[in-house]
């Protein structure tokens, strides 16, 4: 049994939910009704883009445009990140990048390859949804994470420039940043395991019993991924974090980031 | 031959490309002086102390630690031998013990090993801070009675200068003069070199031969 299907006539319908949200926004001039249209048009024709790309890369069958879309995938989220932090002292797109592809490449390959022996390992209907929601979740939390070091590190300021007076390197005297930063980044990732199940039911699990999928085997594709993004969102938000910290500090351990 | 324990050479400092807060600053530091160094608010006093520990690099000029230019100090034990007290004192949330001995759990103390109890009581003694003791929360005290820490546990690494940014400006008149009178202390007992930013008077023993420098108009100058 598979899902029913939505013609266009129902697909537009949904526009009516969109135009809720705007005339609320009117109402209480929250000035979000740009936003809104901007947003529902490039969910529209980026996930139609997307489709037609997946149905083509299916077709296809081989393991280079597989990759090809998932670096891409990986770029766009970290240029997403580059706009999300205002830092702009402390260059961080190039470190982010890099350590996010190394990071989501690895653990999307281990569940594909290891885990779920998807054969080949990059067969396009695992690799691109399940590294999809790696680079996702993984982006909001780096995100969260980059924001708290650099705001911590301006903040905090006086007692980093302590330690480094008496003599730390710039590791001892930002230790409890970096940690409270990945920190910030994993909660929801944290919170996300305490409640699913009982308080929401994620998406693939949601999807794949709408496929017609059994849910006992959706609930074993759910628990791989829930627990595939707490290690991505950690080991993504280590990494990141890390290369961050030393890209805010000179040779000399001077902290760059102004008052 | 007596080396000066700093020298500056044409140092330029700018918060910012062609806006300067000093400019072509040439001088000596001598073991043992003490210099009080003068200015209104916003001149560059503290820049230019954290010129000398390397918080902060000239914009221009070489500056040379004890003959050697500071950059080819490793500059974690450059900030050991030039000790900073900052105008507010900063301590971590954790007991007045493990305040005093941070600087010895520092990758930078190697096997030098941190001070006993003992040691530490009598510190605490000698800065009339008997009343507090090793394990209660650092956060406890008040304004002065910080600092008072923050200047034993500068001194517990018997530094070769000590930088010194307002240190008393903050403070209640009975921890200004306890500061100010084991300052002089050290500098008597250890010989070490103070550098001493402040736009307060301080009083000083007449016995202490003081060097007065003033920042003003970009150029620092002897009063």
């Amino acid at each position: 049994m598979g899902a029913v299907d939505i013609g266009p006539l129902q697909l537009a319908l949904c526009v009516v939910f969109v135009l809720c949200s705007g005339i609320c926004s009117l109402a209480l001039k929250l000035k979000l009704e740009r936003d809104l249209m901007i947003g529902s048009v490039r969910t529209f024709a980026q996930l139609y883009l997307m489709g037609y790309v997946l149905r083509f890369v299916f077709d296809l069958s081989q393991a280079w445009p597989v990759l090809i879309i998932f670096c891409g995938m990986i770029f766009f989220a970290a240029w997403t990140i580059r706009g999300r932090i205002k830092e702009r002292t402390v260059p961080f797109f190039r470190s982010t990048l890099v350590s996010m592809l190394i990071t989501y490449v690895v653990v999307t390959i281990t569940v594909t390859g290891v885990i779920v022996q998807a054969k080949p390992w990059y067969l396009p209907q695992y690799f691109i949804p399940l590294g999809g929601m790696v680079v996702g979740n993984s982006m909001n939390a780096i995100a969260v994470a980059l924001e708290r070091l650099f705001s911590e590190l301006r903040n905090r300021r006086a007692e980093v420039e302590m330690m480094l007076c008496l003599g730390a390197d710039y590791r001892e005297a930002t230790q409890s940043i970096m940690a409270n930063a990945v920190r910030a980044g994993m909660i929801p990732s944290i919170n996300a395991m305490m409640g699913v199940g009982i308080v929401f039911l994620p998406g693939m699990m949601t999807g794949q019993i709408l496929a017609g999928s059994d849910p006992v085997l959706a609930i074993k594709y759910q628990i791989v991924v829930m627990l595939m993004l707490t290690a991505s969102t950690a080991l993504g938000s280590v990494v990141v974090v890390w290369l961050a910290r030393r890209n805010c500090f000179t040779h000399a351990q001077q902290l760059k980031l102004g008052e | 031959m007596n080396t000066a324990m700093f020298r500056l050479e044409s140092v330029s400092l700018a918060y910012r490309p062609g806006r300067f807060l000093f400019r072509n600053v040439s001088l000596e530091v001598a073991c043992g002086e003490v210099v009080l160094l003068q200015g209104p608010s916003g001149c560059g006093k503290s820049s230019f102390l954290k010129l000398l520990n390397r918080i902060q690099e000239p914009s221009e000029g070489r500056i040379f630690f004890e003959g050697q230019p500071i950059a080819h100090i490793p500059v974690t034990q450059l900030r050991r031998r030039v000790s900073y007290l900052h105008q507010s004192p900063i301590l971590l949330k954790a007991s007045v013990g493990e305040n005093l001995r941070l600087p010895f759990s520092l990758r930078a103390s190697g096997r030098k090993k941190a001070p006993g109890e003992a040691e530490l009581r009598e510190q605490l003694g000698r800065y009339l801070l008997s009343d507090v003791s090793l394990e209660d929360p650092a956060e406890n005290c008040s304004v002065g009675q910080k600092q008072r820490l923050c200047l034993i546990r500068a001194l517990l690494l018997n530094p070769e200068v000590l930088l010194l940014d307002e240190p008393t400006s903050a403070l209640d008149e009975e921890s200004a003069s306890i500061v100010e009178r084991e300052i002089v202390r050290a500098n008597r007992k250890t010989g070490i070199s103070v550098l001493w930013v402040t736009h307060h008077p301080v009083k000083l023993p007449a016995a202490i031969s003081v060097r007065r420098l003033k920042i003003a108009s970009q150029t620092i100058s002897e009063v």
